[in-house]
């Protein structure tokens, strides 16, 4: 019976048209989409920067000593075309009109305190709000200040490798996977979660709330079908949508790192590929299943409860947000998978598919998370089912 | 046959319910200790205006909602512990009943078919012989959300009588309804009788009930005015008509 009607469930909501397009169209193409969209304009951004020349104005004269170390650094830095100004005010003017992009102001004694060996004082004025202009200005002047190091050191004969005593060289133990699992690990739970949660909240509110207003659910509940075997065949449905939503993005985000060339670094994407072994997959379901009979469990009694669409619908989406945001515990990087964090829902997915792909699971705490998560599902299929089995709940 | 006696139903009022009925009870009655008997073969109609109870006398007798106490058998079965048993003879049809508008008729009989666990065989030949009764050929295969409302309610008594019910209940099943489609309803009721059903069925139109019906009982705030025979009904009236004998007896009621 349960099959009888979770077969006659998933035909109904493979025919809405609604359902349709959040559990599949938009997670297939919604990664595509912002890749596309991302590549592209990151790419057109990178050329623009590189490419860009920009204008400099400098107090002093064409022949000063900032002015010949400015012309003399290398094209490779970016183009630039310096302007010569007589005063600060006027040049700040010039900047505050964005005329000019960045301001230089040297100390009147530059070249008098270098040649005496004091510290010469350069300001620079720039607006922040312009993206890459601090960078470009800090690219300049590392230059500068290299060069008058050396010279300085030459100056006074010091060997500049005697007045470094320690020299730190920092060795990264960590496997490339180690690495992409730590650092951008909770992408992909965060992923299935979200998409899992709007998977399932469409057919929740449909097959629940949507069969009481359309008063459908009065004909089902006089057939010889117990509650329970109806709400399980309906539940099986909502669980295998939030599934295939969450599965069918993932596909897309594969795609698109495949096709869209998101992923330059060879080794790095070797990496991903060695990650996606067919023990990670069973693994990473063997966590999901759980989380989404969850999500369909908290989602069900409110479906069940509400009266209109629209009511489930502005209970459940709010809810989105409270489900979602512990998701987001898996971009932090410093927040790691133990005893406490093992036992909070949601999170102990996040660090436990953190881990899996980072190689380092502890199978104890695995077992942890998964034990916490499969009690709150059959905890959350237990309170559907007291609702679902309350006569006033079900018939309007 | 249905054989109800003592049934009483009753519901917790929210806070909003109470705001809205103006009371301060937590409970309220919807049905108050009400008996009655349908014969096999034989029509019974629950009259009552509207918020006297029919619905939620009709909802326990088809096992959607279980009576507070009191005792239901239906066929002879105890349709309150064995409600599975139970459903398994009854037919239910309201005049609101929703169809699942992305299925089109044959998958919806099918699905019941399935649900009522009718033997393939024996749900072809029912199909065959509703769809022949009903003229439902032509639309079979469109999905319901595209049929007229004549057709869909073809479609709901189509799915009301797969599984050959012995006993079929009816809730308001004319009710907004145009005269040609309440038509195949009281065609239905008619062929049921014919055919030895046990069939209830409400309302709080008096000529329907005067059209088709071999018994009656009255209900009003969930009590029990009047039960007995249409014969006895309409021997014993003291107004000069049907509407105006139950609106008398609803009224009477009030002032006792």
């Amino acid at each position: 019976m349960i099959f009888t009607i979770f077969k006659k469930e998933l035909k109904d909501t493979l025919r809405d048209r609604r359902t349709l397009m959040m559990m599949l169209v938009i997670p297939i193409l919604v990664f595509p989409l912002i890749m596309n969209i991302f590549v592209g304009v990151s790419a057109s951004y990178q050329e623009e920067a590189a490419t860009k020349k920009i204008k400099i104005g400098i107090v002093g004269t064409k022949n000063s000593f900032l002015a010949n170390e400015m012309n003399n650094l290398p094209k490779s830095l970016g183009e630039k075309e310096l302007i010569y100004f007589s005063d600060t005010a006027s040049m700040i003017k010039e900047l505050e009109l964005d005329s000019i992009e960045l301001a230089i102001f040297p100390s009147p004694s530059i070249e008098q305190d270098l040649l005496q060996q004091k510290p010469a004082q350069i300001n620079l004025y720039y607006d922040a709000t312009e993206v890459g202009l601090q960078e470009r200005a800090e690219s300049y002047f590392a230059v500068i200040q290299e060069k008058s190091k050396t010279k300085r050191y030459k100056e006074l004969g010091i060997d500049p490798d005697k007045i470094e005593p320690i020299r730190v060289n920092y060795q990264n133990v960590a496997s490339g996977k180690e690495m992409i699992g730590k650092l951008a690990g909770g992408m992909l739970p965060y992923i299935f979660i979200a998409f899992g949660f709007i998977g399932c909240m469409y057919p929740a509110i449909d097959l629940f709330t949507g069969e009481k207003e359309r008063g459908t659910i009065e004909t089902l509940l006089t057939t010889p079908v117990a509650r329970w075997q109806i709400l399980f065949g309906k539940m099986g449905v909502v669980v295998l949508s939030g599934l295939t939503a969450a599965s069918c993005a993932l596909l897309g985000l594969f795609f698109s790192i495949e096709t869209m060339n998101v992923i330059e670094n060879e080794e790095i994407l070797n990496i991903v590929h060695s990650i996606l072994s067919p023990g990670f997959i069973v693994m990473l379901y063997a966590l999901l299943i759980p989380l989404t009979v969850f999500f369909a469990g908290v989602m069900i009694p409110i479906a069940v409860y509400a009266k209109t669409f629209k009511e489930a619908q502005s209970i459940i989406t709010p809810l989105n947000i409270v489900m979602v945001l512990p998701a987001m515990v898996g971009f932090f990087p410093g927040i790691e998978l133990n005893a406490i964090t093992a036992c909070i829902p949601v999170v102990n997915i996040v660090l436990s598919t953190k881990e899996l792909i980072a190689g380092t699971l502890d199978l104890s705490l695995l077992a942890l998370s998964f034990a916490v998560m499969f009690g709150l599902a059959v905890l959350a299929v237990f309170v559907s089912y007291k609702r679902f089995d309350k006569e006033t709940n079900v018939v309007l | 046959m249905i054989e109800v006696s003592n049934l009483i139903k009753e519901f917790e009022l929210t806070r909003q319910q109470q705001k809205e009925l103006n009371t301060k009870e937590k409970i309220a009655r919807a049905v108050d200790n009400i008996s009655f008997t349908c014969q096999k073969g034989r029509v019974f109609s629950l009259l009552g205006p509207n918020g006297a109870g029919k619905t939620t006398t009709m909802r326990m007798l088809s096992t959607i909602f279980k009576p507070t106490s009191g005792s239901i058998q239906i066929a002879g079965i105890d349709a309150i512990h064995h409600s599975s048993e139970a459903r398994k003879k009854i037919g239910f049809l309201t005049g609101s009943t929703g169809l699942y508008a992305r299925l089109t008729p044959d998958e919806l009989i099918d699905y019941f078919a399935a649900l009522y666990q009718v033997s393939k065989e024996d749900r072809e030949t029912r199909k065959e012989h509703l769809y022949n009764l009903l003229g439902m050929h032509e639309f079979r295969g469109k999905r319901i959300g595209k049929l007229s409302t004549g057709m869909k309610q073809k479609v709901s008594i189509c799915r009301t009588m797969i599984h050959d019910p012995e006993v079929v209940v009816f809730d308001e099943p004319t009710s907004g309804l145009d005269v040609i489609t309440a038509e195949n309803i009281i065609q239905l009721i008619r062929d049921c009788k014919d055919q030895g059903k046990t069939v209830i069925f409400s309302s709080h139109i008096m000529s329907e009930v005067d059209l088709l019906c071999d018994d009656m009982a009255i209900i009003h705030k969930g009590k029990l005015l009047y039960s007995g025979t249409m014969d006895d009904f309409r021997s014993n009236m003291q107004a000069d008509n049907l509407t105006a004998e139950f609106i008398r007896i609803v009224q009477q009621s009030h002032k006792a």
